[in-house]
């Protein structure tokens, strides 16, 4: 089992002709995803791949019942891509595009309001559901099928925290990489929330960043559930002096200075297991198999 | 992309914000020319240009720029200018910027301007809520920053519609916070919608007009501003590339910027080469609990280009700081074997002195460890990030 994408997740690729998508998206397919249609504005008709690219979004999934995209489009573009997706409801979406403005952000979470569509990012390296489907850029040679669940902020240690699954003698789930940026589209609750909806996963593995209250909101959840999966946490970036590169503005919205150990802490409360290096996950993780 | 209070006041202006006359300045000459030209009779304030609050509460290094603050008010024409050579060319060191303090390079003049009442102007995002906020607070008493730490709880946020800007219900609720008569409303609502307007067109992540005064006849006045533009939307503000200023920002971070990767610089002995914030912030975490401390970082995150990410390296290996260097990366999108490249590309050209510990995990990972194996360069791989650290820690200690 696994959260948001399987192996029957249709995908379309937003941008499918470019050379990253392309390198990327025959990776996915090598490693079993269904990829049914690319979309590239102007190259309809064309095939790329082995799949039919179309013109538009919508043409996309009338002709090949995709319900998820994965976005390979360029930053500026991100609006529109998501604005075509979301009108063509589809289930889910994963931008990875980095450098995308902030004021983008604040129109693409205004047209996702009231919409069924899920955004996974930007800024992220995506989804993967071991052995079933690659949605994004992970590099697919380190994961292996398991029962953890591991949901992240940051991009790189979502890889450090697959390998600490695999020290711990276990594997993922599904993995989520959140994003990088300000504004980013699922949060930490509702990973957490369908995480404990999933047969399939029996811990869950949180890597927290500094910035927003992302953490803080995630284990509010987590301490109002009533029935807990175990969560092991950690949070990067403990040598940081607090509050640095933060005007005021940034502390009065979050209501004083936010430091890495207000998150750990706030984690802790929340009954999160939580440790100081990311690479003593696997040691908490053991231990957390070995009562399930 | 922070702007110096000038180029934020000229725009706030454009905007139709009023703020007191002033003018720059870069010589003593000319800050008593352009004093004049402000206005034709004091009092005068002579504000040192750097980027960073808290100015009024900031001291000079130099015993030649006197006790003064970075923010000096003058009542004559000859005063303005011994203000101005006292600062200029002095280094200001602030509670907000770091120990080392920057060198004031201009100051702004401006006519001194009497108000009734100051309050709080801020916009902001809210991340959580992916809304632009506007943040009030009255000034009467404490300053913002005590605000902060002392009672959060009294500023007034209001989350704003993305399309209109302030609402004529929440302009109300605003006056009636500020303990403004209800005659105001009007001209507050303009006040507020012509900073939102500011916030919106120019792509900004930050604005503040800190404070803001009233006049006794009722008009809202900027007497500070602050305005931070998105890094990420400057490709859609051509009117703000002229006015970055080069000087507040390291040489290294500029360099590195140009070819799109991140450079930061710290006090410690290690270099170290990441992809991705995250493991940056790890592996200083590491570093530090095995007894190290990092000197810089680069994140070449989502680099393709092998030049670019050889000239990355290079920024670090010719950093004098550097007695060890750490290169860290789980490549997704960015592919193991370009770093192996720049590694060669970069230490081909300027040696390597230091020891290198590697660790490669991810895209193309095997490419990368076989191309640095037959390259035949020092470099120590390793098998983990802890384990990387541990070995880097190693060996810097045998070299000693």
């Amino acid at each position: 089992m696994s959260i948001f994408a399987d192996k029957n997740t249709k995908v379309l690729i937003q941008g499918i002709t470019g050379k990253q998508a392309s390198f990327h998206v025959q990776r996915s397919m090598n490693y079993g995803t269904d990829v049914v249609a690319g979309v590239t504005p102007g190259k309809g008709g064309t095939t790329h791949l082995g799949v039919p690219v179309f013109d538009t979004v919508k043409e996309a999934i009338k002709q090949s019942g995709a319900n998820a995209s994965v976005m390979f489009v360029p930053a500026r573009q991100v609006v529109v891509a998501v604005t075509e997706g979301v009108e063509a409801e589809l289930d889910l979406m994963v931008c990875i595009a980095d450098n995308v403005p902030v004021k983008d952000m604040l129109e693409v979470k205004a047209i996702l309001k009231g919409s069924k569509t899920k955004l996974i990012g930007p800024n992220t390296p995506g989804l993967i559901t071991p052995e079933e489907a690659r949605l994004g850029i992970f590099p697919e040679n380190i994961h292996n099928k398991g029962r953890i669940g591991i949901v992240s902020r940051s991009s790189t240690l979502t890889y450090e925290a697959v390998l600490e699954t695999k020290r711990a003698l276990a594997g993922q789930s599904t993995v989520i990489g959140l994003g990088d940026d300000m504004i980013i589209g699922i949060d930490f609750v509702d990973c957490l929330r369908a995480f404990h909806e999933d047969t399939g996963t029996d811990a869950i593995v949180m890597i927290g960043q500094m910035g927003g209250l992302f953490e803080e909101e995630g284990a509010a959840y987590y301490q109002s559930l009533s029935h807990k999966k175990p969560i092991i946490g950690c949070v990067a970036g403990n040598t940081l002096p607090a509050g640095h590169n933060m005007g005021y503005v940034g502390e009065v919205m979050t209501n004083g200075i936010i430091t890495v150990q207000d998150k750990v802490r706030a984690m802790q409360q929340a009954g999160i297991i939580m440790v100081d290096n990311i690479n003593d996950i696997h040691k908490e993780l053991a231990k957390v198999i070995a009562e399930c | 992309m922070k702007l110096h209070e000038y180029q934020a006041k000229q725009i706030l202006s454009h905007y139709g914000i009023k703020i007191p006359h002033g003018k720059v300045a870069y010589t003593p000459h000319e800050a008593k020319r352009v004093a004049g030209e402000v206005s034709a009779r004091g009092p005068w304030v002579v504000k040192a240009q750097i980027q960073s609050g808290a100015r009024p509460k900031g001291k000079f290094k130099e015993k030649s720029a006197g006790r003064g603050s970075g923010v000096r008010i003058v009542t004559s024409r000859r005063a303005v200018f011994n203000e101005a050579e006292e600062m200029l060319g002095a280094t200001l060191v602030t509670p907000q910027t770091d120990k080392k303090g920057k060198i004031v390079t201009r100051v702004y003049v401006e006519a001194y301007q009497q108000v009734t009442q100051l309050f709080y102007v801020g916009f902001a995002v809210d991340r959580m809520t992916a809304t632009i906020t506007l943040l009030l607070a009255n000034l009467e008493t404490d300053s913002i920053t005590d605000i902060i730490s002392k009672r959060p709880e009294t500023i007034l946020r209001l989350p704003l519609d993305f399309e209109k800007g302030v609402t004529i219900k929440q302009t109300r609720q605003a006056a009636a916070f500020l303990e403004l008569s209800e005659k105001r409303v009007a001209k507050l609502k303009k006040y507020i919608q012509g900073l939102f307007k500011v916030f919106v067109e120019t792509d900004a992540l930050m604005l503040e007009a800190n404070p803001t005064g009233v006049s006794k006849r009722g008009d809202f006045i900027a007497l500070d501003a602050k305005l931070t533009i998105d890094d990420k939307a400057l490709y859609r503000q051509p009117d703000m590339i002229p006015l970055f200023d080069a000087y507040e920002v390291e040489e290294r971070e500029l360099r590195a910027a140009k070819n799109g990767f991140q450079y930061r610089a710290l006090t410690g002995s290690i270099g170290c080469i990441v992809n991705g914030d995250g493991v940056a912030l790890a592996a200083m975490d590491l570093i530090r609990s095995r007894g190290g401390e990092t000197a810089c970082f680069l994140n070449v995150k989502g680099g393709v280009d092998r030049d670019k990410i050889a000239s990355g390296i290079k920024l670090i290996m010719t950093n004098p700081r550097v007695e060890g260097i750490l290169i860290n990366v789980l490549g997704g999108f960015l592919r193991c074997n370009l770093v192996a490249d720049g590694i060669i590309a970069a230490a081909s050209e300027v040696g390597l002195n230091v020891p290198l510990v590697v660790r490669f995990e991810g895209t193309n990972k095997d490419e990368a460890k076989q191309i640095l194996e037959t390259s035949r360069l020092p470099v120590i791989i390793a098998e983990d990030m802890q384990d990387s650290v541990e070995k880097l820690l190693q060996a810097m200690e045998e070299g000693d």
